[in-house]
C-alpha cells in the first residue's frame, strides 16, 4: 500500500524534482525516471542512428548513465532534464555516426520497399515510416536532428534551440532545409508509397 | 482528395511524420529492466539523518571547539571556587588590596533603575 502511494506520488513530480530525489537516494525516483526517460531516449537514438536498435540501446544506456552521474550536482529548475538528455543522446549518436563513416554507410539505410505492383495497395504506416527513416538517414546530422525533434518528437523551436545550442532562427533554417531535402528524396518514390492512388 | 492548386508531385510530409510517430520504436522489456537495474545501482547513498548532537557539534566547531569550551568552563569554575586573594599581589604596589578597590555591588545607575 505504502509502496503504491509512493509510486503514485512519484508520478506526479516533474523530472527535475525526481532527479533531486534520485540524488537523495530514492529508489522510487530512479524507477519512475527510467520508465519516463528510457523509452524517449531510446526512440530518439533509433531515429538518429538510422534504425539501428542495438546501437541505440548502447547510446541510451550511456546517456542515462551520464544523467545519473550528473544527478548529485543537479539544481532544480536550472535546466530541463529532457533538454539535457536529448542533447547528450544526439551528441553520442553524431559521434558514433562520424566514426562509422569510414566508408559509405549503406547498411543502415533501409532497403527500398518492394516495387511489386501490389506494393501501393499494401502501403501502410510502417512502410511510410521506414521510407521516411531512409530519407532522414541521407540528411546531414544537424538537419536530421532538427527535423526529428521538430516534426516527430513534436518539440518547440526554442526547446530545440536549447538542445542544439543554436538560435531559434537557425532551427527554422535547419528544419526548412531538411524538409525540402526530404520532399525531394521521397517524391522520387511516390509510386511506391501509394501516392498515385491518393487523388 | 487533392485540391486543384496542389501540384501533382507534391508530397505530404505530415503523413510521413505522423506515420513515424505511430511507428515509435519501443524498447524491449529486457532493455528496460537493464536500465532500471543500472539506475538503482547508480543511486547515491541516502544522506544520513543528522542528530541534534551532531548539529551542536558542528555549531561549536567540532571536537576542538568542544574541548575549548570545556576548558573555558573549567577555568571559570576554578576562578569562582578558589579564593581570589592571590590577585591582591597584583595591586600591592598601589597599596590597594581587592577588598579596598571598592567594588560597588549597587552602582548609582542600578539604584536609579530600581527606583523605576
Amino acid at each position: 500500500m505504502a509502496f503504491d502511494a509512493h509510486k503514485e506520488c512519484m508520478s506526479t513530480l516533474g523530472d527535475d524534482a525526481l532527479l533531486v530525489a534520485f540524488a537523495g537516494g530514492d529508489a522510487g525516483a530512479a524507477r519512475e525516471l527510467t520508465q519516463r526517460l528510457a523509452p524517449r531516449v531510446f526512440s530518439h537514438a533509433v531515429r538518429m542512428l538510422g534504425g539501428d536498435r542495438a546501437e541505440a540501446e548502447d547510446v541510451a544506456q550511456e546517456a542515462l548513465l551520464r544523467l545519473w552521474r550528473a544527478a548529485p550536482g543537479w539544481r532544480e529548475g536550472e535546466a530541463k532534464v529532457t533538454t539535457w538528455l536529448y542533447r547528450v543522446t544526439a551528441n553520442l549518436c553524431i559521434d558514433r555516426m562520424r566514426k562509422r563513416r569510414g566508408g559509405p554507410d549503406l547498411d543502415s539505410v533501409p532497403e527500398p520497399v518492394d516495387e511489386a505492383p501490389s506494393a501501393a495497395e499494401e502501403m501502410q504506416n510502417a512502410a511510410r515510416a521506414e521510407a521516411l527513416q531512409g530519407a532522414l538517414n541521407q540528411l546531414p546530422d544537424r538537419q536530421r536532428q532538427a527535423v526529428i525533434l521538430r516534426h516527430i518528437e513534436g518539440m518547440s523551436n526554442p526547446e530545440i534551440a536549447q538542445i542544439m545550442d543554436i538560435g531559434p532562427r537557425a532551427v527554422e533554417s535547419l528544419t526548412a532545409r531538411g524538409k525540402r531535402a526530404l520532399e525531394a528524396l521521397l517524391s522520387g518514390r511516390r509510386a511506391e508509397l501509394g501516392y498515385e492512388d491518393d487523388d | 482528395m487533392k485540391t486543384m492548386t496542389e501540384r501533382k508531385d507534391d508530397i505530404d510530409l505530415d503523413l510521413f511524420f505522423a506515420a513515424a510517430r505511430e511507428d515509435d520504436p519501443a524498447p524491449s522489456t529486457d532493455f528496460m529492466a537493464r536500465m532500471e537495474a543500472q539506475a538503482l545501482a547508480a543511486l547515491p547513498d541516502p544522506a544520513p539523518r543528522r542528530s541534534l548532537w551532531s548539529h551542536l557539534m558542528s555549531a561549536v566547531g567540532g571536537w576542538p571547539g568542544v574541548a575549548g569550551l570545556a576548558a573555558a568552563c573549567a577555568a571559570g569554575v576554578w576562578i569562582g571556587v578558589v579564593s581570589p586573594d592571590g590577585i591582591n599581589t597584583l595591586f600591592l604596589l598601589q597599596d590597594n588590596a581587592l577588598g579596598t578597590i571598592g567594588v560597588d555591588p549597587l552602582s548609582g545607575f542600578d539604584l536609579a533603575m530600581m527606583e523605576g
